[in-house]
Parts: structure tokens; sequence; C-alpha cells
């Protein structure tokens, strides 16, 4: 198991945490635990950007597969479906 | 006249008025986003827009709708809003389509389009139109908003063979949501209370102006070599850009080969019909399709079953309760795949009730759309 650590934050900013985390997670585990951790509504879809390399993190690939270095911070973003 | 018009346009170095005037555009939805896009597109003299919409006009969409007004209430979206832009712009080309673009919008026409743009509120049509767009290989721009964010992404289909599609980063709760709106497959459950989204003027008319901005980009031949995303927060301003990789899991696009090969058919059953020079060869069809169903305490012998050979979606889950017996006992039958064999033997007669077929070998994905 290899570490990093990593910020992650929500698009308007209102949440932040520094975390070292387990490359082997995927998109999709770091959206699960945002939303529990920090309450986001549950009705939303979030997709998780590094911002630091300005890439969508694809939600089944991990954060070695992404390119996700150490330092990297990540934002969960919401998908929107209104139009 | 019409030089006169765009003549401040002519003093911007980078605006080609000539291609604009040639350009052919589709709106998929036009709602609050759409009525956006629709009145911007009309105001640079974009020479022909298209607009597909189903729905009807509600008096709540007034406050988010430049092209309506009170007494439109209960006509098509499409018909209100191109009679309103053709107004803007006498010189332009419009045509409006009041139905469900997946039936009104043909593969050879999508293709015609420089772009197409998504203005729809609802994953399942971005998901359809995601297809059309990666098939036809025509440039797709996808927006989104709720109260705050505007959400616009750009796939450049038409020039990169490699590039992200829609679902290629869509993340899995999209589908359990979807799922979570059919029981038994694909029929629909009964009662489903959809989330109203609150949104504004505001993010709706901040998102047309990127997304048209994006498909000016596009008409004017600027290269897209990624697919990309901006999220924008209207309150504060911040914006967000990022690009997307292509997935090679994703199940929208990674099946897709190089070449697509996309021709018509018939939809009616022949004993002629013929996709492949393999009967066993399994096609795909574009929807899932109710075969057959059978009540398994009135009807226990499997030979027994009603066949049906509809889209599924056409119906909904109270078809899982018999209307003898009146218990929850109806097995149904939902398929997407069938060999040409199955389809001659057991369907002749009958027509194929979807928009298209779809055939894999190694080097190319042939697309059969069905009239």
């Amino acid at each position: 198991m290899s570490n990093i650590n990593i910020i992650i934050r929500t698009a308007d900013k209102t949440r932040k945490a520094e975390l070292s985390i387990d490359l082997q997670q995927t998109g999709a585990d770091i959206i699960q635990s945002a939303v529990e951790n920090w309450s986001l509504p549950t009705d939303t879809d979030y997709s998780i950007v590094n911002t630091t390399s300005g890439t969508t993190i694809a939600p089944n690939a991990s954060l070695k597969d992404s390119a996700v270095v150490d330092g990297n911070i990540l934002e969960i973003q919401p998908v929107l479906v209104a139009g | 006249m019409t030089f006169e018009r765009y003549q401040r346009h002519s003093l911007i170095d980078w605006f080609a008025q000539d291609l604009v005037q040639t350009a052919k555009v589709a709106i998929i939805g036009c709602g609050a986003v759409g009525n956006e896009v629709a009145k911007n597109l009309a105001l640079l003299g974009v020479g022909s827009i298209d607009l597909y919409d189903f729905d009807t006009i509600e008096i709540h969409n007034l406050t988010r709708s430049v092209l309506f007004r009170e007494h439109d209430v209960g006509k098509n979206k499409a018909e209100v809003a191109a009679m309103r832009i053709q107004k803007l712009d006498p010189n332009i080309k419009v045509n409006y389509f009041a139905g469900d673009f997946w039936d009104l919008l043909p593969l050879d026409k999508a293709q015609n389009y420089n772009c197409i743009l998504c203005c729809v509120d609802n994953f399942e049509a971005r998901i359809k139109l995601n297809q059309i767009c990666t098939l036809t290989r025509t440039n797709l721009i996808n927006t989104g908003i709720d109260s705050k964010f505007t959400q616009v992404e750009v796939f450049p289909f038409a020039n990169n063979k490699q590039v992200a599609c829609y679902q290629c980063n869509l993340p899995n709760t999209v589908y359990e949501r979807m799922q979570a709106r059919y029981s038994c497959g694909w029929l629909k459950k009964i009662a489903v209370t959809e989330k109203k989204i609150p949104t504004t003027i505001i993010t709706s008319s901040l998102a047309a102006a990127m997304a048209t901005s994006k498909a000016l980009a596009l008409i004017n031949g600027n290269e897209f070599t990624k697919a990309e995303s901006i999220l924008i927060n209207s309150a504060t301003g911040v914006s967000s850009i990022s690009n997307f990789e292509q997935n090679n899991c994703c199940i929208g696009c990674h099946t897709t080969k190089k070449h697509i090969f996309i021709t018509k058919s018939s939809a009616n059953i022949t004993s002629k019909f013929n996709f492949s020079d393999n009967a066993k060869a399994e096609v795909n069809t574009s929807d899932p399709i109710l075969v057959s169903y059978r009540c398994v305490k009135c009807n226990p012998n499997t030979n027994d079953c009603t066949v049906v050979f509809k889209k599924a979606d056409d119906f909904d889950a109270s078809l899982t309760t018999c209307k003898q017996c009146n218990h929850d006992s109806v097995d149904v039958v939902i398929q997407d795949s069938f060999t040409t064999h199955e389809l001659i033997n057991n369907y002749a007669g009958k027509k194929i009730p979807v928009k298209f077929l779809r055939l894999e070998n190694k080097q190319q994905t042939t697309i059969i759309e069905l009239e």
C-alpha cells in the first residue's frame, strides 16, 4: 500500500481537507467518502477533478492510474442535470 | 442590408461571419438554457438552426425563458422558440421539431450539423444524444445548470476519433439513479417523483453564453484536441476548466471501432432480412425490446406467452401484475440482443421498434438505422 498526501475540496470551496490517501483508491471511492464525511447532498451526482493537472478522474480509475501525485488538489464538482 | 446587420461582427478579427452564416446547428431541448442558446445563435446570424423539444410551455418556465410569453403556455417549446428567433433575424433558416429527438433526428441529418447543443434536463436524453454524436462523429456541446453552478462540456467528435465521450467520466451514481426509475429491467416504475432542481436565468444565461462561445469556436474551425469541461460558480465568478480523458471501460464508447459504417434498412422483418453473413451473429438494438410476457400462475406452460415485440420503454411495471389472477406473477422477457435467425424465425412480419441496430466486428462498427 502506497499513500500520498493530497488536498480535497468542494467546488464552492466551503469544504477542504488535507489527507494521506492510498493510491489504489478510485475516483468513486473519494467522492463517496467526501459525500459521507461532509454530508454533501446525496441527491446530486459528483465528479472529481485534479485541479493541478486539469484532468477529470474517471470514476473507476485509481489515483495511481490517474497520475495523481503528492501535493495535488482534487476538487469534488457537481454533475449538473437541469437545463 | 445583411452586411449592415452584421457590420459590428465584421470588425472582430476572429469572427468569420461567412462561416457563421453557412453553419448548421441543432439545439436539443428548448427550456431555460435552450432559449438562451437559440437567442444567442440567432443574434450571431447562425445560418441554420434546428430546434427539438417534445415538451410544452408551463407558467413556471417564464422566469427563465426569454422567448416565451404568458399566452404561449400550453404550446410546444420548440415551435414557439423557433417563431421568436425567426423574428430576431429573418435572414436565418429556422426549423422546429415537436417531439423526441431520438425519433425525429436521423443519423445522416445529425452528421450534417457543425455541432449539436444539448440543453436537456435529464441524463437519459444526454446519454442518447451522446450515442448519436459519437456514432456520427458530430461535435457535441453539453450544458447543465443548478441554482449556483453552470457547466459546459465540449466533445469535439468531428475531428478526433480518440476523444472522450460524455459517458467516459459519468459517475456510477448517475446509472444507479437512472436504474432506480425502472423495475424488471426496463419497465418504468408506475410512480416516480422527479426531483425538481431550482435554477435561475443567471445560471441558464451564463451556460448558454459559454456554450454559444464554444459553438462559435467549432464553427470557426478552432481545433479542440480533447474533450473539456468548464464549471462556473455564478455567485463568485470562480471557474474551473478540466480535460476529459478517454475511458477504456466506458460503456458508451469503448466497443465502438475507429471505423463506423452507417446504413439504412427497413424495420420490417422478412425472410430476406439479413444484416450479416453469419445467421448466428448477434446484433444489438439501440433500445431494449419487450419481447413477451406470461403469468407463471395462469400460464405455467412456457410456450403460452404473449408476444409483444415493442419498445420496453413504452410499458410500465403494471405489466407485471396479471389482469386475470391479480398477482404480481407476470414474467417479462426484455432483450437488446438478437441473432438474424432468431428475428426471422420468431418475429417475421413485425417491425423492429428501435432507432438502430448495431453490429461489431474486429475492424468496424456497423449501424443500421431503421426506417
